[in-house]
């Protein structure tokens, strides 16, 4: 560990059940994508850490279970979130109106200044096959222009885009010195200590 | 926009359970049933106290004890057996016995089916007891305690239990030989042929193996204890529990008899044998049949406890969606929440098909209610509960956790909602299963506070979600790991720290109790439903179309009252929905709109105003609304832009989007006009019109006061006398020529339809008349159109102002749900009017101005001041308020004439019905005719100025 600060951050994944919310994040932070993966039950709970910059991000990644019941308990975990992504699914439409929705609620509850990006995943399946898609990446476009936000198209499958999103968000991440007083950095010193025991959650940052 | 109708569906189902628990107490039978896992049709017939010895054959065979249980008390003394003081019942189906010193030293759940044998046993002539055999040759030895009739009739009343029973014993056999427990004493049995005993059908552990290492578990010796067990207490249908059942129990059950006790525990062995082959017809009756919930399943098929191998073969697979799949068909309610295939596919590795079935019925609906409902509140209510308990068991803790903001819930939901089955090695959740089985929600909690009170300290130095988690995590993966590794003791170092789990969990916190729990859910649920039902609402209001006519105070309204009635209208079937009925809407309009009748009021007619007007709103023609209908509809409702509202009217009545309606069609429209103006004919409101000659009224007695006292100073009194009748009459009058004007002008600019229609009239006498009239005749059809609608509606001045105001403001949107009080409308228009002081002031000066310029008095001197303290000083204002004013009232002279004429024989009443008012319709028709002739000359010159307004 140096003593360079890590900056932890925040960050929940929001979107109808199915649209590779999990996925998205296993591409992120193990490099790796499973058909088959088990539901979210609740949240799951991951963390990366990236260099980006001269910044050191440590993601905090909460991902949501999908399954519409789930909706509300959706602010339980994106109370406090400094970040968020809203996933869809290119290929289907009911999707991109649930990528609405939840931009709508996190612009409403969450945290005033909250970085959203908008992510139209499987772009794998529009790539076999352009009579998959059925939302338009300038829907998508629009959309995240209207709320401004970031939005890229992405695969979890081919890792196309993946690192790209996490990137984007983090470089809007303002600096820490500018967000915070002493009490932060305490806390990320009381960090690097656990950070130790818990090497099996992370990886030694990625390679963005 | 589904996902919010069907979000909206849960919170209706959840609001009527939230009305039904103000935390109502559970009758004595909810309670018995609930103790005993009894199914919901069992109630108590008889109870009493008695005294109860359980028997089996073997104790018969060396102490020859029986018999002697009543008349030589010394005897019982020899026997090994204890004798239990409790209390004894019957219900349809069962004998419950309970001893009364902790409740569980002897608990004995009988289903009748079992008995074999009933003898009264004889004895001193004081004591009634009786010996009762079962199936397993256990016998039941009960002394009743207490009146000797009472005891005669009880024993009557379990005669006439058994004899009305009869017809199921035949369904015991074949149930028993679905039972493990069956199995195992009849396959050792001395003698016993053992080609002829098959063993039953068990879970998917059979095929698959079961998780763990049997060694290592124990199991034959395990089963070889419950053998023993099941010998010397019965089994299944027939157990008696004896502290021993609960130690079994306890050390963790044998993996083949892991699925029947389950069942015995949770109840569902009960339900399964109540309602044998239920499981095979439901998936039967909706094969084929598709729904979201099967969707659902479908995507978790495949995602459930994945590591195991049976679900990664086509014979798991194939259970689990069966299991998933009849369940939701069994209660669409739940439908499918993800987590139920985890605990589904933990089933089916020990239970059949059926038995998971019945298993996961009383699990979500008895054990964790509301966990997988569709809002999810019982595992939200179960959080806060959870939450509560660890602040007052573990206050550094809490005090720990609420300081750095950690989520606990976030941590703890998954052990919960999926039983620990996600959470920690599959061993060692199904030994929480057990026990959970057999004391209910209270050992999850046991549990959780344990897992958090062993990792206190570590948690303690801990300041954020994901450490939590993993600390969390690690100490799961090493629940096999010695509890205590540096210990000198072996026995101590033997101890592993699941062990410790479960000592911590159900010893330091057995003061955890049900009642304990049910207290803090009662405390927190107002609160939690409230949260989700903001939440809905929110969602649901957000996806809305727009509706540039209606406010967003508007729209909660809307929303508020549209569940509200949906709500009541069937809370008594038990029935959420989030679609409305006509009766529903007939309720819920009477709320908002001064001309939609309350129902006792309101007689019902296919082609009426409201009958169109919800068709119109049910853009699907589904026969029902959903509220984005319903806002979409009052948005267009209460549109005060001249024109569009007099389309919007028109196109209630225009089916087809023809853009023209038939001669019935303006019968129709004639009537609607008359319907929605009801309270205006009635009097009950006062449109514009009425309200300034009542302004003008008041202003001319000031004027006249004014003059007479000659004071410079007006005063606007706080009260006026006013003769209300005189002002409703004319009101009435003035809507019913409207009306009769209506019809008039309508069929006088029809145009003649091109495609003759026949009409069918039975009655001669009526055709004979219509026939009269050209207008009428039924040989030469009309066609109304759009154009000549707004027209005739814009010749006639409370008409024009009906579609530019009168009508929106009927329509009170901003009347919230909790204030259904609609009288004294008129009353409060009164006093508005006098409080809102101005227009009244400003006639008053119109008028003292007026009289100024007449006799050359200095009008400005005079100052106006009001009485009563709110009503305002006269501005500089012109009545804008009215600009229409003088154009109206051109029409208003040249349709003079006719209006009288009209009018003629027409009789006002303020209390038409709807009978007398069709009678009335047809003298006006008749009228017609004649009218029309002296109305030709007039209405050239009317049209040309009326065909300025049509654009």
């Amino acid at each position: 560990m140096s003593n360079k600060q890590i900056t932890p951050v925040k960050l929940v994944l929001l979107g109808e059940a199915a649209v590779g919310k999990s996925s998205l994040v296993l591409r992120f932070v193990s490099n790796d994508f499973q058909e088959n993966k088990e539901p979210t039950i609740g949240a799951a709970f991951l963390t990366q850490r990236c260099i980006i910059g001269d910044k050191t991000i440590k993601f905090e990644i909460w991902d949501t279970a999908g399954q519409e019941r789930f909706a509300s308990l959706a602010p339980m975990y994106y109370r406090n979130a400094q970040a968020a992504l809203v996933v869809y699914d290119i290929t289907k439409p009911a999707s991109f109106i649930k990528a609405r929705h939840w931009i709508k609620e996190l612009h409403e509850q969450a945290s005033k200044d909250i970085i959203i990006a908008l992510v139209g995943n499987k772009l794998d399946v529009v790539e076999e096959d352009e009579s998959n898609r059925k939302v338009a990446y300038e829907e998508g476009e629009t959309l995240a222009n209207e709320e401004g936000l970031i939005f890229l198209e992405t695969s979890a499958k081919t890792s196309f885009n993946v690192k790209e999103v996490f990137m984007n968000i983090g470089q809007k991440i303002p600096n820490p010195e500018n967000v915070t007083a002493s009490g932060e950095q305490g806390r990320n010193d009381a960090r690097v200590d656990l950070n130790v025991n818990n090497d099996s959650v992370e990886n030694n940052g990625c390679n963005c | 926009m589904s996902f919010f109708n069907t979000i909206r569906e849960r919170a209706s189902s959840l609001s009527i359970f939230d009305k039904a628990n103000v935390p109502k107490k559970p009758s004595k039978d909810e309670l018995f049933r609930e103790e005993f896992k009894l199914p919901d049709d069992e109630t108590i017939i008889d109870e009493t106290a008695a005294e109860m010895l359980v028997v089996s054959k073997e104790d018969s065979n060396q102490n020859n004890a029986s018999n002697n249980f009543s008349s030589n008390e010394n005897q019982l003394s020899n026997h090994s057996n204890f004798v239990f003081s409790g209390k004894l019942y019957l219900t349809k189906h069962y004998i419950v016995f309970r001893d009364s010193f902790d409740r569980k030293s002897c608990v004995i759940v009988l289903n009748l089916s079992t008995v074999k044998k009933v003898e009264r046993i004889p004895s001193r002539a004081y004591v009634f007891a009786l010996s009762i055999v079962t199936n397993c040759d256990i016998k039941l030895l009960i002394q009743f305690i207490g009146i000797r009739s009472r005891s005669e009739e009880f024993s009557y009343k379990l005669k006439t239990c058994l004899r009305d029973n009869v017809s199921n014993t035949k369904k015991i056999d074949p149930f028993l030989e679905s039972l493990y427990s069956e199995f195992i004493v009849k396959k050792n049995e001395p003698g016993a042929d053992k080609s002829a005993i098959h063993s039953p059908d068990g879970g998917l552990g059979q095929l698959f193996k079961y998780p763990g290492d049997p060694k290592k578990l124990r199991d034959k010796s395990k089963l070889r204890l419950w053998y023993d067990y099941f010998r010397r207490y019965g089994r299944n249908l027939s157990i008696a529990r004896q502290k021993m059942f609960y130690k079994l129990l306890r050390v963790g059950l044998p993996n083949r008899l892991r699925g029947e006790i389950w069942e015995l525990t949770s109840g569902a062995m009960y339900l399964r044998y109540q309602n044998l082959g239920i499981y095979e017809k439901l998936l039967k009756d909706n094969e084929g049949t598709s729904s979201i919930a099967i969707d659902e399943i479908e995507k978790d098929l495949n995602r459930s406890l994945p590591e195991y191998s049976a679900y990664q073969s086509e014979e798991g697979i194939g259970r689990l969606r069966r299991v998933l799949t009849a369940y939701s068909w069994k209660n669409p309610d739940v439908g499918y929440c993800q987590a139920m295939n985890i605990v589904a596919a933990a089933l089916l590795i020990f239970q059949t098909e059926e038995q998971a079935f019945w298993t996961l019925s009383v699990l979500i609906e008895k054990f964790v209610p509301g966990y997988y409902s569709k809002t999810m509140y019982g595992t939200l209510l179960d959080q806060k509960v959870f939450e509560s308990l660890v602040e007052k068991t573990m206050p550094i803790l809490w005090t720990h956790i609420t300081k750095y903001d950690i989520q606990l819930s976030v941590v703890s939901l998954p052990w919960f909602l999926s039983l620990f089955l996600n959470s920690m090695p599959l061993v060692f959740a199904f030994r929480i299963i057990d026990v959970f089985f057999l004391h209910g929600p209270k050992a999850l909690f046991q549990v959780a506070l344990a897992i958090l009170r062993i990792n206190g300290e570590e948690l303690l130095e801990i300041d954020d979600d994901g450490t939590f988690i993993s600390v969390l995590k690690d100490y799961f993966s090493q629940l096999d790991d010695s509890a205590h590794p540096n210990s000198k003791d072996p026995k101590f170092r033997q101890l592993t720290k699941f062990q410790e789990l479960l000592i911590v969990a159900f010893k330091e916190f057995s003061n955890i109790t049900d009642e304990m729990i049910n207290q803090e859910r009662n405390k927190h649920k107002p609160s939690i439903l409230q949260n989700i039902e903001t939440f809905i609402k929110r969602s649901q209001l957000r996806n809305l179309p727009r509706t540039p006519n209606l406010s967003k105070e508007h729209i909660s309204n809307i929303y508020d009252r549209f569940y509200n009635c949906i709500q009541s209208h069937k809370a008594s079937l038990g029935v959420g929905s989030s679609s409305m009925e006509f009766k529903t809407y007939q309720q819920f309009m009477n709320g908002f709109c001064d001309w939609a009748l309350p129902e006792e009021e309101y007689d019902s007619h296919p082609e009426d105003f409201l009958h169109r007007l919800f068709r119109n709103w049910d853009k699907d023609s589904k026969g029902v609304l959903s509220l984005t209908d319903v806002v979409v509809g009052l948005d267009k409702l209460v549109n005060k832009n001249l024109m569009e509202s007099i389309s919007y009217f028109f196109e209630i009545y225009d089916y087809n989007n023809k853009g023209e309606v038939d001669r019935e069609g303006i019968l129709q429209i004639s009537e609607g006009l008359l319907y929605i103006t009801k309270p205006l004919q009635d009097g009950k409101v006062f449109d514009f019109l009425t309200k300034k000659s009542i302004e003008n009224y008041i202003a001319d007695k000031i004027v006249e006061k004014q003059n007479e006292t000659n004071d410079e100073v007006i005063l606007l009194p706080s009260e006026v006398n006013i003769d209300q009748e005189i002002f409703q009459r004319e009101q009435g009058e003035r809507y019913l020529s409207a009306a009769s004007d209506f019809i008039q002008r309508a069929f006088e600019y029809a145009q003649p339809a091109e495609v003759p229609e026949l009409i069918e009239i039975d009655d001669k006498k009526d055709l004979e008349k219509i026939k009269a009239n050209a207008a009428l005749d039924p040989n030469h059809p009309l066609t109304l159109n759009l154009a000549t609608f707004r027209m005739v509606i814009l010749a006639d001045e409370s008409y024009e102002l009906l579609f530019s105001e009168t009508l929106s403001s009927s329509i009170h949107l901003d009347r919230s749900t909790n204030i259904s009080d609609k009288g004294g409308i008129l009353r409060d228009m009164f006093d508005g009017l006098l409080a809102d002081g101005r227009r009244v002031a400003n006639q008053v000066r119109r008028r003292m101005d007026s009289s100024a310029t007449s006799s050359s008095n200095n009008h400005d001197s005079s100052s106006i001041k009001s009485k009563p303290g709110n009503a305002s000083l006269i501005e500089e204002e012109d009545e804008d308020d009215f600009g229409a004013d003088a154009t109206s009232n051109d029409y208003g002279d040249l349709l003079e004439n006719a209006e009288i004429q009209a009018l003629g024989d027409v009789p006002v009443s303020n209390n038409v019905k709807k009978d007398d008012r069709e009678n009335e319709l047809k003298v006006l028709h008749g009228e017609m005719t004649e009218i029309e002739k002296g109305l030709q000359n007039q209405s050239i010159s009317k049209d040309k100025n009326l065909i300025e307004f049509e654009n």
